[in-house]
């Protein structure tokens, strides 16, 4: 049996285990990621072993802040409340993050400016992210259409939205996409309808600009679009409950073309979930909706020249490259950046642009539209 | 249950013959009453007051000239096609789910009250197994199973069985899901049912020379018949309030009423919508409780 003066010089111990390592001269980083598992993975498992190789005496630390609170956007207040009392915010690095809040945090000089600050690799990034000198993009997604190349022939790929539909009207049944409020995949795919019946601009749809009469008049000339197409999609007309599901349509041969998240296709067809002659594309004449992810870093960061060197590695080829492979995203870099093989892979899908579409009122009043006009069989 | 807790409280209408029973009485229905006095005030405090408030709610309309009480919200949700026809198709399937489970529940219900040995045991177990299966992995299953490709089309084209349409995002898709979801409850209930239909009324019955079919249309039915209710109304209000398995396995449209709310309420961002269809759907429920409290209650006799 432990006594008690054992139990606690074991105590002591073990509490001092962590500060010995500590104790250790290695510079520590605080990282904080608000992403998914696929992203927390990356940063654990491959981000992180790499930059310590490459950069003795640094490492850092994971912080993940998904769904606690509200995420990084806790911490950024904090790191804010840090600059105005000079105090350490305990933050060098956001794995993502936009800098736009807290309101007045750019203006307050939280943020670095990547644009006037010491990261060579900056100069690679792709220009079609630009956005706030404050944000570094380092990784994008995109929603594109896969297909089965042993059933599509070269030929009949749809280069076009047009082509698209010419396409699933031939063969009937065999085109699926998601319903658009319950995954990215299928949101997207209904934005490029809403894109292609207003003159093919995403300018138009902006956060700030909803109107209830011009979302019926512009939405309703993509319901008519969408509804001719009805017919010709899997099932009559039955749009499965998310990305995954329709993923695994095309998985088991059910349907042989669908939208899709550029990094779960890309995942699933590596893992092998998706068969190996899926292939993806992208329509040339306007994209399909998609985003980057953009680091930051507050300008009272304790370790500045290190989460500048994270900013720099994350940058280079050897991450980017991890990029594309281990979770399936797009460089943060510009496509010729990265070695010539990796780029010939994937060059049906290298985007031209990537076209956004605001979330809030018009999202919702989409996908409103869409429930009642498009997937019902009532008269409209 | 909640009904048996009250009523087990409530004192016995026959007078007392004598003062000193009269307070052993009141001492117990206060123990009674203390006993139920939290379970009833979580009740009332967490669940009937804001229902009550929310179903406030719904009739009140706010205008710049102030507040005033009409039916407007439920004027506009029956006047749109779509939330009609949303509402329609949830009836329509948990009707049709209900009387396919309660068809199915009786013949496995008889079965096991006649049948024994290990065909039995088997049957038993694989009737309840749904009670330990979570509707989210129930609706993977057969979406892997009923879905286009699957294992059962697969099966049927083994045997040169062609031309199979997957029920999979079609109304027929979540109606296998509720029945498969749904058998356990009105099998259990059956069974206790027929458990106390009398071995020798039926052998009775069987020397008199009835028929399986006069035996289960005089002895069983009849003696069974609460059992069947009280299991009808427990799968209405399972069934009508589902949300996974019409949501994995149904169409995009028409929705069941559960789906309809989750999305109005969590994507449209229209809370004052989700709460009058949520209402509507409490009416709807609310006939078949009110049948399933009565027939509880009246069970004391």
């Amino acid at each position: 049996m432990t006594t008690r003066r054992q139990f606690l010089a074991g105590a002591a111990v073990a509490a001092m285990a962590p500060s010995v390592a500590f104790a250790q001269s290695r510079t520590v980083l605080d990282v904080y990621i608000d992403g998914d598992t696929n992203i927390q993975d990356l940063w654990n498992n491959v981000v992180k072993p790499a930059f310590e190789k490459a950069n003795p005496g640094l490492t850092f630390n994971v912080t993940v802040t998904r769904g606690v609170g509200a995420g990084n956007g806790t911490i950024a207040e904090r790191a804010l409340a840090a600059l105005e009392v000079k105090a350490d915010p305990k933050v060098d690095f956001f794995e993502e993050y936009d800098p736009r809040r807290p309101a007045g945090s750019i203006d307050k000089g939280l943020w670095v400016d990547f644009t006037k600050s010491s990261i060579p690799n900056a100069s690679m990034i792709n220009p079609a992210s630009k956005d706030l000198a404050q944000r570094l993009a380092y990784r994008g997604s995109q929603v594109l259409i896969a297909y089965d190349s042993a059933k599509v022939a070269d030929k009949d790929v749809p280069r076009t939205f047009a082509d698209l539909v010419k396409w699933a009207k031939a063969n009937p049944g065999r085109f699926a996409y998601g319903r658009p409020d319950k995954g990215g995949s299928g949101r997207n795919f209904v934005v490029r309808a809403v894109h292609e019946a207003n003159g093919k601009d995403p300018s138009i749809f902006r956060a700030d600009n909803f109107d209830a009469k011009l979302a019926d008049e512009r939405f309703g000339k993509a319901w008519a679009l969408l509804r001719d197409l009805h017919p010709a999609i899997y099932g009559n007309g039955a749009y499965p409950p998310g990305n995954t599901p329709t993923l695994q349509l095309l998985a088991n041969g059910a349907v042989d073309m669908i939208s899709a998240w550029s990094d779960q296709a890309l995942q699933a067809i590596n893992q092998g979930v998706l068969p190996k002659t899926v292939k993806v594309v992208q329509f040339q004449d306007l994209a399909l909706c998609g985003g980057f992810a953009y680091s930051a870093i507050p300008t009272n960061a304790k370790n500045m020249d290190g989460a500048l060197k994270l900013a720099n590695f994350i940058l280079s080829k050897e991450i980017q490259t991890a990029v594309v492979k281990e979770i399936g995203g797009f460089p943060g870099v510009s496509w010729e950046n990265l070695p010539a093989d990796l780029r010939s892979a994937y060059i049906d899908i290298i985007p031209i642009s990537i076209p956004s579409f605001p979330s809030g009122e018009w999202n919702q009043a989409m996908n409103a539209g869409w429930y009642k006009n498009v997937a019902t069989n009532l008269a409209p | 249950m909640t009904t048996d807790v009250f009523e087990s409280a409530v004192p016995p209408s026959v007078a007392p013959p004598r003062s000193r029973r009269l307070s052993k009485r009141f001492g117990e229905a206060a123990a009674g009453y203390a006993l139920v006095a939290a379970p009833a005030a979580v009740l009332f405090g967490l669940i009937l007051s804001p229902a009550v408030l929310a179903v406030i709610d719904t009739f009140t309309i706010v205008t710049p000239a102030g507040r005033t009480f009409g039916l407007d919200r439920y004027a506009a949700f029956f006047a749109d096609g779509y939330s009609r026809a949303n509402f329609i198709y949830t009836l329509n399937q948990t009707i049709l789910a209900t009387s396919a489970t309660l068809v199915v529940s009786f013949a496995i219900a008889v079965f096991l009250r006649f049948g024994s040995g290990r065909v039995a045991r088997t049957v038993q177990a694989l009737a309840l197994f749904p009670l330990f299966v979570p509707a989210i992995v129930a609706a993977y299953a057969l979406t892997r199973f009923l879905g286009p490709n699957g294992l059962f089309q697969i099966l049927l084209e083994q045997v040169g069985i062609r031309g199979f349409v997957s029920p999979y995002l079609t109304p027929v898709g979540p109606f296998i899901g509720f029945v498969w979801e749904a058998i356990p409850l009105p099998v259990l209930i059956l069974t206790a049912g027929f458990a106390q239909v009398s071995s020798h009324a039926v052998e009775a019955a069987r020397d008199l020379g009835a028929g399986p079919l006069r035996i289960l249309h005089e002895i069983l039915i009849p003696q069974a018949k609460r059992s069947l209710l009280v299991a009808f109304s427990l799968c209405f209000l399972g069934i009508f309030g589902s949300f996974t398995i019409p949501y994995a396995l149904g169409p995009a449209a028409p929705e069941m009423m559960g789906v309809f709310m989750q999305r109005t309420y969590g994507q449209l961002l229209k809370p004052d919508e989700a709460q009058v269809q949520a209402v509507i759907c409490f009416m709807a429920c609310a006939v078949v409780g009110f049948l399933y409290v009565r027939l509880v209650a009246t069970s004391k006799g």
